[in-house]
């Protein structure tokens, strides 16, 4: 096995495993409040969707480069049944 | 675990905090983004006019974007746009700042570490430093680098190239009425940073200057807009491949599924040998060309495995 830098690296300081649980549990609550702000746009994206399903089926859909192509209405996806939290954050 | 999903964050709504590590001392931070266990995070950091630090090292990679001001990096004179990329264990000259910098600072395997040194640790693989200035020595690319391709009006600069992972480090800029129709994801983690500009996607909305994202693999995003251009600092930590599609409704597992479906179609014999009994090897096959890939940090990193002795 080749050695690489990194597993040379000595023991974690206290300094630095302090400063890691503060910061994690900072991106902890900075995590929540991002999926709370993104649930909040929920209304809003709902609209930017169906304008989105709208401009596949007319200007067309973005399949590489410039290159388009126009959604058939039989192809465009339908919202999941009992679908009532369109996901976005993971 | 890895780094969660942190999207949107715009940093310039939140204050600094001190940085109190060794190496640091009289510099400012923010966490952009942090991994739990690894360490390996993203920031940005404010050091302040007459921050100095003698010459080291860090146990990690390190990759660093010089967003405002001037940094005496050794020999180097560092201004806005100025790139680098430290491979673990390299010492860098000593740092000293006269009237201040703010910076994106990246440790890619584990926490901040630095360890004053005037020379390189003997595993050091010093090759693979890079240092430019991303304004200035690189020029403006089409962004059909990477196929299939985003749509006319997103260009790129790439500032680093892993050849084992093939993660990228790059600049890319979205000119004044941007679009571009569809839904994408990758199968790499995705990072990016607007130092000027504000763009949108159907999922979250707008990204203003100072606006943050990491992106885990396989989670949709676009379509896309950008009213009047953005310049941004973005990274990948594998390959770029763009899957667009059309269906606003996918979660990650769906689209995990339809990449390996399009492996499936694209390489059959290559699928067939990976998925077949026997050939499954969970630490990845040997490969002639790079006999210890299975040991770079960034490979393990990658495949949730543990870097260091901790």
């Amino acid at each position: 096995m080749a050695k690489r830098v990194q597993d040379m690296r000595p023991a974690r300081t206290k300094d630095a495993v302090a400063w890691l649980k503060e910061n994690v549990a900072e991106q902890k609550k900075r995590y929540a409040a991002i999926v709370k702000e993104m649930d909040e746009l929920a209304p809003e994206r709902e609209k930017w969707v169906a304008e989105f399903l709208q401009i596949i089926q007319t200007y067309g859909f973005s399949v590489t480069g410039d290159v388009r192509r126009v959604i058939k209405p039989h192809e465009v996806p339908k919202k999941p049944k009992g679908l009532k939290h369109h996901q976005v954050i993971f | 675990m890895a780094r969660p999903h942190i999207e949107p964050y715009v940093e310039l709504d939140y204050p600094y905090k001190k940085f109190d590590l060794a190496g640091f001392k009289g510099s400012h931070y923010k966490v952009m983004s942090l991994d739990p266990d690894s360490g390996a995070c993203t920031l940005k950091v404010r050091f302040d006019g007459g921050y100095k630090r003698k010459p080291g090292l860090s146990y990690s990679d390190v990759e660093i974007f010089v967003l405002n001001g001037t940094m005496k990096v050794g020999k180097e004179t560092w201004v806005e746009g100025h790139y680098a990329f430290i491979p673990a264990g390299m010492a860098t000259g000593a740092i000293s700042v006269d009237q201040g910098a703010e910076v994106l600072l990246m440790f890619n395997d584990g926490e901040p570490t630095f360890a004053e040194s005037g020379s390189n640790h003997q595993l050091a693989l010093t090759e693979a430093y890079a240092s430019l200035n991303s304004y200035e020595d690189r020029p403006w690319g089409p962004g059909n680098l990477v196929s299939p391709s985003v749509a006319s009006g997103c260009m790129i600069k790439v500032l680093h190239y892993d050849p084992l992972t093939e993660a990228l480090s790059f600049l890319y800029c979205m000119t004044p009425r941007f679009k571009q129709d569809n839904i994408s994801y990758h199968d790499s983690a995705e990072e990016a940073y607007h130092i000027w500009g504000t763009s949108w996607m159907m999922q979250f909305g707008e990204l203003p200057t100072g606006g943050y994202f990491w992106r885990p693999p396989y989670i949709n995003h676009g379509s896309f807009r950008c009213k009047y251009g953005t310049i941004a600092f973005g990274r990948t930590d594998s390959v770029l491949f763009n899957y667009f599609h059309f269906n606003p409704w996918t979660n990650p597992d769906e689209n995990k599924r339809r990449a390996a479906a399009a492996f499936y179609r694209r390489r059959p014999q290559l699928y067939n040998w990976v998925a077949s009994d026997g050939h499954n090897h969970p630490h990845g096959p040997p490969d002639f060309e790079h006999p210890n890939y299975h040991d770079d940090p960034q490979v393990r990193l990658t495949h949730g495995k543990k870097v260091g002795k901790r």
